[in-house]
């Protein structure tokens, strides 16, 4: 990790001024007639090397709620105040080279990330890999790859071999795991069972690869059955290894309606380890037989009006008493450090909570809708939308309103509040922001 | 004179009935018309183009590949925004993928997968015997007008009527009705000629639409070529490596 100095707030803010400037400037280009349109095709020509990337300017305002148990532990001794911000342009480039009946993927992010005191810069390889395809029916890949299994938008609790989903970015790019896989496809026909295919896959852990999948030398196996079954997409899923407990999965997803899909998941992990903490810091550890599973659906109305409602409930999460417990202790702990000024307190509670921060939502039971409206008032390539996140435990939720405009070709232009809300000891009530404001533009090449 | 009365009438009941013996039914113009459009199993390459009412425009670029009557696979190649989103269609089922995604997605026929006046259903239009039944033939100004009603409710607009040419069942006109009569659209067949592969066909498809006033949309189609593919091709996994295949 290279550390540099931060920017300036002036120098952010004109950055971003001068990319919106240039959206704009760029939005005003002169009106093109009908009869200048340009009928040739030239993509159509086809070059073994493509090369392409996005680059994103993503600034966020933070106005912290000094209060939550996440803002004392990591600011119990700084004093970031009620309001701070976050800076985070990122470029991520991509390569792919064909030779025959192999395919070379290169997928890379590069991000200078700074937030209150904290900078860094990250350079990772999210995809690497080579595809061999002797045959439509058969691919052998091997290298780094993202994968993305089951069907669910916010969450996905058997997606084994992805990584976990930001509910509030479903549709991030995400870092793959290394693995040696295939991929048989057999088409079947158009009726009763139209298409099967396996994809077996094996995920080593070594030197920096797959680490958080088990220790060096250990070796996972995956494995997905998906099957076209009925007009109804079918998997089932299945993960292991020497570290690993053993994970069996189904999914589903199916149009009901011509404008209406349903999908589901189910997660079954045998053998779980859990560790929670209680109110006065001890720490338990069990394994256990965990559960997940979501059911979800998409509505398409008549004016474009497109809900997404998912129900998740989450084996691996927390319940009542144990979220009641890990806030009871961080609540202990920092009035320990209070009267004591002892950081060792906040120290310890910070490394004992960081199994239920690690995820992004760690309670059990979830409701997640989002409603977008496609080009309202005749405005093309604007897309406003609203979202909810609900723990339906202790009933604290995240409100998301926010909009996508794209009116230039490749310039996108992004805007969102995202505002958690519940009492204290709730999980968005003790969320590090009272409300987090996001402005980003990203431009695609 | 009597004699010469009942041989004209003969004469003109046999004219008569040959031409109902060669005039083609609904049915049969109905499939020369898909036959222009879409003839078989074929790979082409189309440009959409949305203009806007202030004359902004905005272009995609995308590899189209249609299989049998019902299998259709886009592969957006431009702009760069869009580049390697993938979509497919089996029968009524359609799924979009797209690359930061990682995984295919169901969608519906009335979403558009570019935004502007074409949706999904007419990016990835099966043909319209496969979806519609004729239910009147007709003439108007000199040409076939065919009023389609919809097979089922999962097709996209529930009536069309259409507009052919006699001489070659060239489309020349075809408009959109949604179930309640609502018009949606109205799609323009322009500019015949070699589409590639020998065949000849509208190679421009402009859109209007009282939904969307003053704005328009423009389908070129070009480079068409005659390839049929292996089945496995036309599957979800396979969807994500299509470009693969270019």
């Amino acid at each position: 990790m290279i550390r540099l100095a931060p920017l300036g707030l002036v120098a952010r803010l004109a950055v971003l001024l001068a990319a919106l400037g240039l959206a704009l400037a760029v939005g005003l280009v002169r009106p093109v007639l009908a009869e200048e349109i340009d009928l040739n095709i030239p993509e159509a020509e086809k070059s073994p090397l493509e090369l392409g990337g996005v680059v994103e300017m993503r600034y966020i305002n933070h106005i912290l709620n000094q209060d939550s148990a996440l803002y004392r532990l990591r600011y119990y001794n700084q004093k970031p105040g009620s309001y701070t911000e976050e800076w985070r342009p990122q470029l991520e480039l991509k390569a792919d080279y064909k030779e025959g009946i192999a395919q070379f993927h290169l997928y890379t992010h590069h991000e200078y990330h700074e937030f209150y005191s904290d900078y860094e810069t990250v350079n990772k390889v999210y995809e690497g890999y080579v595809s061999l395809k002797p045959s439509a029916g058969v691919t052998i890949e091997a290298g780094k790859k993202a994968f993305s299994w089951g069907k669910g938008y916010a969450f996905n609790p058997a997606g084994f071999v992805n990584r976990p989903k930001d509910p509030d970015d479903p549709e991030l790019n995400l870092e793959g795991y290394t693995a040696l896989g295939a991929d048989f496809i057999k088409s079947l026909g158009s009726q009763g069972l139209q298409t099967v295919a396996f994809t077996p896959l094996i995920l080593p852990v070594f030197n920096n690869e797959n680490t958080e999948l088990g220790q060096t030398g250990d070796v996972n196996y995956a494995g997905k059955l998906y099957m076209l079954l009925y007009d109804t997409d079918v998997d089932f899923m299945y993960m292991g290894g020497p570290n690993q407990p053993d994970s069996y999965g189904m999914d589903f997803s199916r149009n009901i309606w011509e404008n209406l899909e349903i999908h589901g998941e189910f997660a079954y992990v045998k053998d779980a380890r859990k560790q929670s903490v209680g109110s006065s810091g001890g720490v338990n550890i069990e394994h256990e037989n965990q559960v997940s599973y979501l059911l979800g659906l998409r509505y398409l109305t008549e004016r474009d009006t497109t809900y997404i409602l998912e129900y998740f409930h989450n084996g691996a999460g927390y319940g009542g008493d144990q979220v009641d417990g890990f806030f009871a202790y961080q609540e202990m702990a920092w009035r320990q450090w209070l009267s004591t000024q002892n950081a060792a307190y906040m120290q310890r509670a910070d490394m004992l909570t960081r199994s239920y921060y690690r995820s992004k939502n760690f309670g059990q039971d979830y409701l997640y809708l989002k409603i977008s409206q496609k080009e309202p008032f005749d405005i093309l390539y604007f897309t406003p939308y609203l979202s909810f996140l609900v723990n339906l435990e202790d009933l604290s939720f995240n409100v998301a309103p926010g909009l996508t405009y794209s009116p230039v070709t490749n310039l996108e232009f992004n805007l969102r509040v995202i505002a958690p809300i519940g009492n204290m000891g709730t999980e968005f009530g003790e969320k590090l922001d009272d409300l987090r404001s996001e402005i980003w533009l990203r431009w695609y090449f | 004179m009597k004699k010469m009365f009942t041989t004209l009438a003969m004469l003109a009941l046999a004219l008569v009935a040959a031409s109902q013996a060669f005039a083609l039914t609904g049915e049969e113009i109905l499939k020369a018309v898909d036959a222009k459009l879409q003839p078989g199993d074929l790979e082409m390459y189309r440009k959409l183009i949305n203009i806007e009412p202030n004359g902004n425009k905005k272009e995609y670029t995308y590899w189209f590949l249609r299989q049998d009557k019902d299998k259709i696979i886009t592969l957006f190649l431009a702009p760069a925004s869009d580049n390697g989103r993938a979509t497919l269609r089996l029968g009524e089922n359609m799924w979009l993928f797209i690359p930061n995604v990682g995984k295919p997605i169901r969608i519906t026929s009335l979403q558009s997968v570019v935004g502007g006046v074409f949706n999904n259903a007419d990016i990835m239009r099966l043909d319209y015997h496969v979806e519609y039944d004729v239910a009147d033939l007709a003439e108007d100004e000199g040409q076939h007008l065919l009023t389609l009603k919809a097979k089922t409710g999962q097709v996209a607009y529930d009536k069309l009527r259409m507009w052919v040419e006699k001489k070659n069942n060239m489309p020349v006109k075809v408009e959109c009705y949604s179930a309640t009569g609502i018009l949606i659209k109205t799609l323009y067949f322009k500019d015949v000629k070699d589409m590639g592969d020998g065949v000849v066909g509208p190679t421009v498809i402009e859109t209007d639409s009282p939904l969307y006033k003053g704005y328009k949309s423009i389908m070129v189609s070009a480079k068409l070529k005659k390839r049929t593919f292996p089945e496995e091709v036309f599957t979800l996994n396979y969807l994500p490596r299509v470009k693969e295949l270019r």
